[in-house]
C-alpha cells in the first residue's frame, strides 16, 4: 500500500536553478512515507478491532439466542456450558480462518479487483473457507474432544447444514471486507483526482502569471507617458505593440502551441518596447535561418518570449553599459534549435536587486522547460550555457517529430 | 528645495521632470543614471530631496541610501512594480510613488515632506555635520529596511567593520564602523561606554556600582552596559553636568 501523493515525487531539476527546491521535495517525500506508514498502522488497528469485535459480537448474539430459545427436550446430555464452549470454539475457528484468508486475499491482489470479477471469487472462496471451517469444527469436536453429536440428525446432514451456514457467513465476511476496500479505493481515487485538478489549475495560473511581467508592463506604460509629448507617432506605435503583446499573452494561455512565426512577431513587439525604455543600451541581432522561417513550426506559447525577457533582465537591465542580444533559430538534425544569447556571467553572484528579480525568472525558465517536456517529450531540452565567452546562452532543442503523447 | 532625479531611464526622468514642473518650489539640480553617478552628484550638488528609482543597473536604490553619509537628504522612491520594495517601504516609513506616477499622489508625497523641509537643511560645506536627534539613519538587513530617527537608537555595538543598532525591538547591522558612526553622533547625547559600545544617554534608566570602580548602566528596555573605571569617571562628570 503506497499512498505517496504524486506531488511528493521528486522531479529531476533540468536547470538546477534552485537546488533548494529539490531538497524541499525530498523532505516532503519523507513526510509522505511517514504519513503513509502511520496510515497503514491505523488501518491495521481498524482491522483487528473489526475482526475481533465482529466475531465476539456474533458469539454474544448466539449465546443470548440459545439462552432464550433453547429447546429443553433436545438438550440431551449437553449442558449449557458445553454448548457455549463449543460455540466459542466454532467462532474462534471462524476468526482464524478469515484471518488467514485475508493474508491470501492481499497476496492475490483481490483488493484491487472490481465487483464483477470479485463476485464469483467471493462465492468460491466462501465455499472453500466454509469447508475448512466445517471439517475443522467437526474434526476437533469428534476426533479430539470425543463429544457426542445429537443423535436426532445424521452426521452428514449436520455437516451439510453447517457447510451452507458457513458459506453464507463467509460470503458476509468477504462482502464486508471488500465493501470497505472498494469504498476506500473510491475515496482515494477521488482524492487523487482532486489533487490532479489542483495541480493543473496551479500550473495554469503560474503560466498566466509568468506571461505578462508586471514590472515590464508598468515601466513600459511609464515610458509611454513620457513618449507621448516627445514623439507622438512612436508613442502610438508603442501602444499598438503593447496591445499586441497583451492580447497574445491572454489568448495564448489557452493554446498548447503556437506557430513560431507568431511568437517571433510578439518578441519583436516586446523588444521594440524594451528599446523605448533602454534606448541604445539594448541592441538586438536576429539570426533566424530561412529554412526555419519557411517551415510550419510550432512552439509552446511564450517560450521564446520567456527566454528573451530573461536575457533582457540579465544582459541589459542589470548592466550599465547594456549590450547586444542575439536570437538565433536553425535546424539541427531532426530538431529545431533556438538560442538566445546575452552578455553576462552565468556564475556571477547577482546583485540583491537582480537576485530578487531573478528568482522569478528562474521559475519562468523552469516552467518553460517543464512545458517543453510535457509537449515534446524527454528529447526536448532547455539548457543555460556559459558561452560564448562573456555571454550566457539559453539553448532550446525541440524535436521535429515528437513522440505521440 | 533642490531635487536630484535618480533613474536609469531617460524617459522616466523626463516624465518626472514634467510632473515636477507643476511645483514651483522644487528646483531640479541634476539627474543621475545609477548609484555611482548619484553618489558623485549628491556630494557636488547637495540636493535636499531625491527621487530614487529602486531597480537600476548594478546596485539598487536602497544601497545608495546605505552608502550615503548621513544626514540623508529626503527621499521619495519610485518603482514600477516591486512587491519586495513595497514591503520594505512599509517598514521604513519611506515614501514611494508607483510608476506611472499619479500627479495627485505626487502632491500628497510632497505635502508630507514640506513641514519638515527647512528643519533639516544640509548646510553647504559641512561635510562633518553631526547628526541631530531628529535626523534619520538608513539601515537594511535582509529584505527589511528601516529609516530610524537617531533619538530612537538606544545602543550602538561594534561588530568589526559593522555596527549593530538597537532600537524598538530591532537590532539590524549597519555597514559602517562604530568609530565612523561615533564621529557623526552628537557627543551631548551619545557616550562611548567601552571599546565596543556607544549608548544614548536619553535611554539611561539606572546606574549601579560595578567591579573595581566601574559602573553598570541599565538602559530602558532592559539592556545592561559595563563601564570601566576610566569611562565611569567620564560618565559621572557628564551626568553631573
Amino acid at each position: 500500500m503506497s499512498l505517496a501523493p504524486p506531488a511528493a515525487r521528486a522531479t529531476p531539476d533540468v536547470l538546477a536553478v534552485t537546488p533548494a527546491g529539490m531538497v524541499r521535495s525530498r523532505v516532503k517525500m519523507d513526510l509522505a512515507t511517514d504519513t503513509s506508514a502511520r496510515l497503514q498502522r491505523a488501518k491495521e488497528r481498524l482491522y483487528v478491532l473489526c475482526q475481533a469485535g465482529g466475531w465476539v459480537f456474533f458469539l454474544v448474539l448466539q449465546v443470548v439466542f440459545i439462552a432464550l430459545f433453547r429447546d429443553k427436550d433436545t438438550a440431551g446430555k449437553a449442558t449449557q456450558a458445553d454448548i457455549v464452549m463449543s460455540l466459542v470454539r466454532v467462532i474462534a475457528e471462524g476468526m482464524l480462518i478469515t484471518h488467514f484468508a485475508r493474508i491470501y486475499l492481499t497476496r492475490w491482489g483481490w483488493k484491487d479487483l472490481g465487483w464483477r470479477p470479485l463476485i464469483p471469487r467471493i462465492i468460491g472462496m466462501a465455499l472453500v473457507m466454509s469447508t475448512v471451517w466445517t471439517v475443522l469444527g467437526f474434526g476437533i469436536d469428534i476426533m479430539l474432544l470425543r463429544l457426542d453429536m445429537p443423535a436426532r440428525f445424521p452426521l452428514w446432514l449436520l455437516m451439510t447444514s453447517s457447510l451452507v451456514n458457513g458459506t453464507i457467513m463467509m460470503i458476509g465476511w468477504l462482502c464486508i471486507y471488500f465493501f470497505y476496500h472498494l469504498f476506500e479505493r473510491l475515496n482515494r481515487l477521488q482524492l487523487e483526482q482532486l489533487r490532479l485538478a489542483a495541480t493543473v489549475k496551479e500550473a495554469e495560473l503560474r503560466a498566466l502569471k509568468s506571461q505578462v511581467n508586471p514590472h515590464f508592463l508598468f515601466n513600459s506604460l511609464n515610458s509611454l507617458r513620457a513618449l507621448i509629448d516627445e514623439d507622438a507617432p512612436r508613442a502610438r506605435e508603442a501602444v499598438t505593440r503593447l496591445a499586441n503583446m497583451l492580447r497574445y499573452s491572454l489568448q495564448s494561455g489557452q493554446q498548447e502551441t503556437v506557430p513560431l512565426e507568431e511568437e517571433i512577431r510578439i518578441v519583436e513587439d516586446y523588444l521594440a518596447l524594451e528599446q523605448i525604455r533602454h534606448e541604445n543600451r539594448l541592441r538586438v541581432r536576429w539570426d533566424v535561418a530561412e529554412s526555419v522561417r519557411a517551415g510550419v513550426l510550432t512552439v509552446p506559447p511564450m517560450l521564446l518570449q520567456t527566454l528573451v525577457e530573461n536575457a533582457v533582465k540579465y544582459g541589459i537591465s542589470s548592466r550599465r553599459e547594456g549590450g547586444e542580444l542575439v536570437i538565433a533559430a536553425r535546424f539541427e538534425g531532426a530538431a529545431l534549435n533556438i538560442r538566445v544569447t546575452n552578455p553576462g556571467d552565468l556564475s556571477a553572484p547577482a546583485s540583491p536587486a537582480a537576485a530578487r528579480a531573478g528568482s522569478s525568472t528562474g521559475v519562468g525558465l523552469r516552467n518553460a522547460s517543464e512545458r517543453l517536456k510535457l509537449l515534446f517529450g524527454e528529447r526536448a531540452t532547455l539548457t543555460l550555457l556559459a558561452e560564448p565567452p562573456g555571454c550566457v546562452t539559453a539553448d532550446v532543442l525541440i524535436p521535429l517529430n515528437p513522440p505521440a503523447r | 528645495m533642490k531635487v536630484l532625479l535618480v533613474d536609469d531611464e531617460r524617459l522616466a526622468r523626463n516624465e518626472l521632470r514634467r510632473l515636477l514642473a507643476a511645483h514651483a518650489d522644487l528646483e531640479i539640480v541634476g539627474e543621475a543614471v545609477d548609484v555611482e553617478d548619484a553618489l558623485a552628484k549628491i556630494s557636488v550638488l547637495k540636493p535636499e530631496l531625491l527621487f530614487l528609482d529602486v531597480q537600476m543597473p548594478g546596485a539598487d536604490g536602497f544601497s545608495l541610501l546605505e552608502r550615503l553619509e548621513p544626514p540623508l537628504p529626503q527621499v521619495i522612491f519610485t518603482t514600477a512594480y516591486d512587491e519586495f520594495a513595497v514591503k520594505a517601504f512599509e517598514f521604513s516609513a519611506l515614501d514611494y510613488l508607483l510608476k506611472p506616477v499619479d500627479p495627485n499622489r505626487l502632491v500628497a508625497a510632497l505635502e508630507k515632506l514640506r513641514p519638515r523641509g527647512p528643519a533639516a537643511p544640509l548646510e553647504p560645506g559641512t561635510a562633518t555635520h553631526r547628526l541631530t536627534l531628529e535626523d534619520k539613519v538608513f539601515v537594511r538587513e535582509g529584505d527589511r529596511c528601516w529609516f530610524v530617527p537617531v533619538k530612537h537608537l538606544r545602543l550602538l555595538e561594534s561588530e568589526g567593520n559593522y555596527t549593530r543598532l538597537y532600537f524598538d525591538d530591532q537590532k539590524p547591522q549597519l555597514f559602517r564602523s562604530l568609530t565612523a558612526m561615533e564621529e557623526r553622533l552628537d557627543p551631548k547625547s551619545f557616550f562611548r561606554a567601552n571599546r565596543k559600545q556607544v549608548i544614548n544617554l536619553a535611554w539611561v534608566e539606572g546606574i549601579e556600582p560595578w567591579f573595581s570602580g566601574g559602573l553598570l548602566v541599565k538602559l530602558k528596555g532592559g539592556m545592561k552596559v559595563e563601564l570601566s573605571r576610566r569611562q565611569a569617571q567620564d560618565f559621572r562628570e557628564r551626568m553631573s553636568l
